[in-house]
């Protein structure tokens, strides 16, 4: 059995970070003794991925989403925790590595501007040293994958941004690696961009069976192309595990949308779950997970034909996330 | 009135502004040192080579000439028509250009606070200067008097100039090779290379006719010691003449400039 | 070499870039006439009241504005703007994409941007290296042209060493812009032989800000006058420059990566 592509234990990152105070005296004191302050972003993060996995990332800002990645791209040593991507050691930098992985950060860009991508693109198979025909065979997989032909030609200062963002991801996959670590891909991106992007990654894995991980704020990222997502938050692993299973795990609740034929009042409703919602005739209840199924029965029994449309469902995916968090800082 | 109230209000402003680039300011006045030190150094070798004086300067006069220079160089110092150019082609212009004031006057302000700021360090720098060559001051008290016309008079010169190769702006976006060019006039005949008498005939008499040695080396010569007193009034009318001169040729480019301007839409 | 094939590419999509703004070459191209121009007639102006300056005669001289030049525009064309690009990157959070590559990162972002339409300035400094040992009259062997190559090469990465330690410290304390500025404007005192600068700026010139000794020592070496003591001198303080140079970009990186120091 081949170990993971990507194998993390124990990982763990600590900044320190000098003090600055304000003011005369402390600025004199600090020329002589800097006082730091310890920042710990990444704490004792375990988990694997698999072969050809493509795994969520999620976390509030400052979670420690960025600092593993670039931990395991090889970018960031370690304070202490081993880690393991395609049987190397990241921050070694072997490269042997190197040439299978790569990195794509959203607001950041690769590529130089004032020459054409296609250019950037000559020079990047120098560095990967990528014999011809397996040059050209990757680029017009990733021209016809990202409909690059019109862009590589222009100066990529004078690309949109979606179209940069194409050619960027070109750029990166060039080399035809078996991990990839996206750093907030689509952030900034127009909503057609943004799913024209992840529409690439999905195809892009099931072609070349490329490991993935991803960061991202956009829910819609995550629902879309991840099965499994790794929730962490000040640093620290809250879940891991099925997208479908984060509702589950992380919040005690369901939701029951009910559409009465005429107006109920609302009272009536509170014996079977707490109404948090009410428009045009729609009542959203929220009812404990494990009463779900016989709330829903009494009602269809108590309501018979008023009832015109009734649905069961998870709480919207953010709510949950919102809701770990908001625990996390509470516990933290 | 309004006017003086207008001033007061940015040159609070602008000492404000001033207060944030020390450090900034502080290594620019380090730049502004080394030609004159160059040339200084060069000029010593030269007339030790030639039994300690060339042309009338001994190297102890150098050494005064050049820190005078440094002193002068920072007082009359405009760079306007850099920043000129920049706004021009950033779009920046045109809402400065509707207001009621003319853009002129808040460089003004920045340009004389950016000097009272800066005097003070550099100030020590020349004084090292003058130790490590044995500067040799022959200055007498009218000279030091006549000088702070001379010198306000180059400063308004190089400023009225500057903005007079900056109106160019409005035409070209390749202003900066004017500008460049006029850098290379001013270093060869405004004093940097050598005091005018030293120029070979043809350069001086060029030197003398032109501004640019009314910029730089007339009130360096004057705080120097080294003009009578028939020569510093020579001189000192000279500068006035080339003042208004530059002035008329400003105010015509740029009305030009401005028409050409607001033509092609900014 | 893979490295050489690299350094190529990069001249070729600088240059392709440079000529797309052909006008701008061209008046480039104008003002650097202009500037040697005008630094050959400040020369010619010295020279016109003294036959020589601390054993330098005008044709020296002009060797030595030659070799100022050609490290100029050497070093602009090889280092200049990727340094610069370096720092940017350093503030832009884009070195990443650099490091993450199976490339030397001290070679990339030294050599990145080299910008071979200044080979213009290379030009017009060799073309003043004949023109002052035409002047001279001396006579240019195969040792003085080899000792002029290599204490070429030594001024040239003299200066490299220094600008790279310069840049190193954008690692720690990310404005090093005016630091960059002001020893580039110190390069101007390399226009004269070192020797004319009284005792701590001589020493100044020759150390901490190298230019005066990567311009000079060349200028004496195609003049037939340097010995073999200070070719040797020239060599060893260029290689152990570099050594350290190269080891604190290391650090540099180190620290930035968060290595355990």
């Amino acid at each position: 059995m081949a170990p993971p592509p990507i194998r993390v234990r124990k990982l763990s990152k600590v900044f320190k970070v000098h003090e600055r105070e304000e003011g005369l005296l402390p600025t004199l004191r600090s020329l002589f003794a800097r006082r730091f302050t310890e920042i710990a972003a990444v704490k004792d993060v375990d988990f694997d991925l698999a072969e050809g996995e493509i795994v969520g990332f999620l976390g509030p800002n400052g979670a420690g989403k960025t600092t593993t990645l670039k931990m395991l791209s090889g970018l960031l040593f370690p304070t202490h925790g081993e880690a393991t991507v395609l049987g190397h050691i990241p921050w070694k930098r072997d490269r042997e590595l190197l040439q299978a992985i790569t990195l794509v950060m959203g607001n950041r860009s690769q590529l130089i501007w004032d020459i054409p991508a296609a250019d950037s693109m000559r020079v990047l198979q120098e560095i990967f040293q990528l014999p011809e025909d397996r040059y050209r065979r990757s680029l017009d997989n990733l021209t016809e994958l990202l409909e690059l032909e019109p862009l590589l030609h222009k100066p990529v200062r004078n690309l949109s941004l979606g179209e940069r963002m194409k050619v960027e991801f070109a750029a990166a996959l060039i080399h035809e690696p078996r991990v990839l670590f996206l750093d907030e891909p689509t952030i900034g991106l127009d909503v057609t961009m943004q799913s024209r992007i992840r529409r690439f990654v999905a195809e892009y894995n099931q072609r070349t069976g490329a490991t993935i991980l991803l960061t991202s704020h956009y829910m819609d990222d995550v629902v879309a192309l991840c099965k499994r997502v790794i929730v962490i938050h000040h640093g620290q692993l809250l879940f891991d595990g099925a997208l479908t299973g984060l509702a589950e795990r992380m919040a005690p609740y369901k939701l029951i949308r009910v559409s009465f034929a005429a107006d109920v009042p609302v009272a009536h409703l509170e014996q079977y779950g707490e109404p948090i919602q009410r428009e045009d005739g729609r009542v959203t209840l929220r009812v404990d997970r494990r009463l779900a199924p016989d709330r829903t029965a009494l009602l269809v029994r108590d309501f018979g034909e008023k009832v015109v449309d009734l649905t069961l469902e998870d709480p919207p995916i953010e709510e949950v996330i919102e809701g770990v968090f908001a625990r996390a800082e509470v516990l933290a | 009135m309004r006017l003086q109230r207008i001033y007061a209000a940015m040159f609070v402003a602008s000492f404000q502004q001033a207060a944030q680039y020390r450090v900034q300011a502080v290594l620019w006045l380090l730049m502004a040192v080394v030609r004159p030190v160059v040339f200084l150094a060069a000029w010593s070798a030269a007339a030790n080579a030639q039994g300690g004086s060339i042309g009338g300067y001994t190297v102890g006069d150098f050494a005064a000439y050049y820190v005078c220079l440094t002193l002068v160089s920072q007082l009359t110092m405009a760079w306007d028509a850099y920043d000129f150019e920049w706004e021009v082609r950033q779009g920046r212009l045109a809402p400065k250009l509707l207001r009621p004031l003319h853009p002129v006057h808040y460089t003004v302000v920045e340009n004389i606070v950016y000097k009272v700021t800066t005097l003070p360090a550099l100030l020590p720098a020349l004084v090292l200067i003058a130790w490590t060559f044995q500067a040799h001051f022959q200055t007498q008290p009218w000279q030091l008097v006549v000088f702070v016309p001379s010198v306000v008079a180059a400063a308004a010169l190089r400023f009225v100039f500057g903005w007079f190769i900056a109106s160019f702006a409005f035409w070209t976006t390749r202003i900066h090779a004017i500008m460049h060019l006029y850098d290379r006039v001013v270093f060869l005949l405004a004093g940097q290379v050598a005091p005018l008498s030293l120029l070979p005939a043809p350069l001086a008499l060029l030197s003398y006719a032109l501004p640019f040695g009314y910029m730089l080396w007339a009130p360096a010569e004057i705080l120097r010691g080294g003009m009578s007193f028939e020569q510093a009034m020579l001189t000192l009318g000279a500068q006035l003449v080339w003042l208004v001169l530059s002035w008329l040729a400003y105010v015509v480019v740029w009305r030009l400039g401005l028409r050409q301007f607001s033509a092609v839409g900014a | 070499m893979r490295y050489l094939r690299l350094l190529s590419l990069f001249a070729q999509t600088e240059f392709q870039f440079a000529v797309e703004y052909r006008a701008n070459l061209l008046l480039d191209l104008f003002e650097e006439v202009v500037v040697v121009a005008t630094s050959l007639i400040a020369v010619a102006v010295l020279f016109s009241h003294t036959g020589v300056i601390n054993g330098w005669s005008l044709g020296q001289m002009i060797v030595l504005l030659g070799v100022y030049y050609l490290i100029q525009g050497a070093q602009s064309v090889v280092f200049e703007v990727s340094l610069e690009r370096f720092m940017e990157h350093i503030r832009l959070g884009t070195l990443d994409f650099i490091l993450i590559k199976p490339v030397n990162s001290q070679f990339m972002i030294s050599t990145r941007h080299v910008q071979v339409a200044q080979l213009a300035q290379v030009l017009f400094g060799l073309g003043l290296v004949g023109v002052g040992v035409a002047q001279v009259g001396s006579s240019v062997g195969a040792r003085e042209v080899i000792s002029f190559v290599l204490t070429l090469a030594c001024g040239l990465s003299l200066v490299y060493c220094v600008v790279l330690v310069l840049a190193t410290v954008a690692f720690w304390a990310t404005r090093v812009e005016n630091l960059l500025a002001i020893f580039w404007s110190f390069l101007d005192a390399g226009r004269f032989p070192v020797d004319v600068y009284p005792g701590w700026l001589r020493v100044t010139l020759s150390t901490a800000v190298p230019i005066g000794v990567a311009v000079t020592i060349p200028a004496q070496a195609v003049a037939g006058r340097l010995d073999n003591l200070g070719l040797t001198l020239m060599l060893v303080g260029s290689v152990a420059a570099f050594i350290f140079a190269s080891w604190f970009w290391q650090v540099g990186l180190r620290n930035y990566t968060g290595a355990s120091a």
